[in-house]
């Protein structure tokens, strides 16, 4: 995602947040094993 | 031409594959997914505000599948343009629309009708006027060039096999200086071909 939006030209690309979104849910181990997680992006167009 | 996604699946079927899981979610919040839904989803795991969420109707937070909170990164200014890349049934844009106020514009876009619908009587059950629910996927945004001061989403570019033209698009419809403030999943792995197609870790 990041490497997407710094390809396209956006400046200032960043994670700004993380969340264990699927905490609880029925894919919880398969995100634990594949670190898959929420995040934002923040990003600003050139 | 066709378009392929990186692993072999058919674009054409895996969009229908996510119109199919999201309109499942518009008709039944509280069933059976391998994601979360909800008001209360929102506020305890993505840190929304329970008071603004509970101010919107129930038809549109129940349906709320967001995975992160782009309103968390930064305050959408009064009288600004936003963009809802997979509005869903508008919890984002509606909270959007609030924060933009009566000389912004919150626009949503979605592909699955179910949930347009949800999205659009609840911008007419909170009175709000400031607010378009328009047909579209992010790879065609129906939306003009350089229109937006900012572009959100929550969960949806991960959907979409076709990334670099979604992030083309976001780039085509953001005024110079205007901001990209996205929710989505990040894999901090590289996943084996086994879980490259659970077709569940591709529609939710």
């Amino acid at each position: 995602m990041i490497d997407v939006f710094s390809a396209a030209g956006f400046r200032d690309v960043e994670i700004t947040h993380r969340y264990d979104c699927f905490v609880g849910t029925t894919k919880e181990r398969t995100a634990k094993k594949y670190g898959v997680i929420g995040v934002n992006v923040s990003a600003t167009r050139m | 031409m066709a378009v392929s996604c990186p692993i072999g699946f058919d674009v054409k079927s895996l969009r229908a594959e996510v119109q199919t899981m999201y309109a499942r979610v518009a008709a039944a919040p509280n069933g059976e997914f391998h994601f979360h839904r909800g008001p209360g989803y929102a506020a305890s795991m993505l840190g929304y505000d329970a008071g603004e969420l509970a101010a919107l109707p129930l038809d549109v937070t129940a349906a709320f599948a967001g995975v992160a909170n782009p309103h968390a990164i930064a305050r959408i200014p009064a009288g600004a343009t936003v963009v809802d890349i997979g509005c869903g049934a508008g919890t984002d844009v509606l909270l959007a629309a609030l924060r933009v106020g009566p000389t912004g514009r919150a626009i949503g876009v979605d592909m699955t009708e179910a949930m347009r619908q949800r999205a659009a009587q609840g911008a007419a059950a909170c009175g709000l006027t400031n607010v378009e629910v328009r047909s579209g996927d992010a790879t065609r945004l129906p939306i003009d060039d350089r229109s937006a001061d900012v572009v959100i989403s929550n969960g949806v570019l991960n959907l979409v096999p076709e990334k670099e033209r979604a992030v083309a698009e976001i780039a085509r419809v953001l005024k110079p200086g205007g901001q990209v403030q996205i929710g989505d999943i990040v894999i901090g792995e590289v996943l084996p071909e086994s879980a490259l197609r659970d077709i569940d870790l591709w529609t939710g």
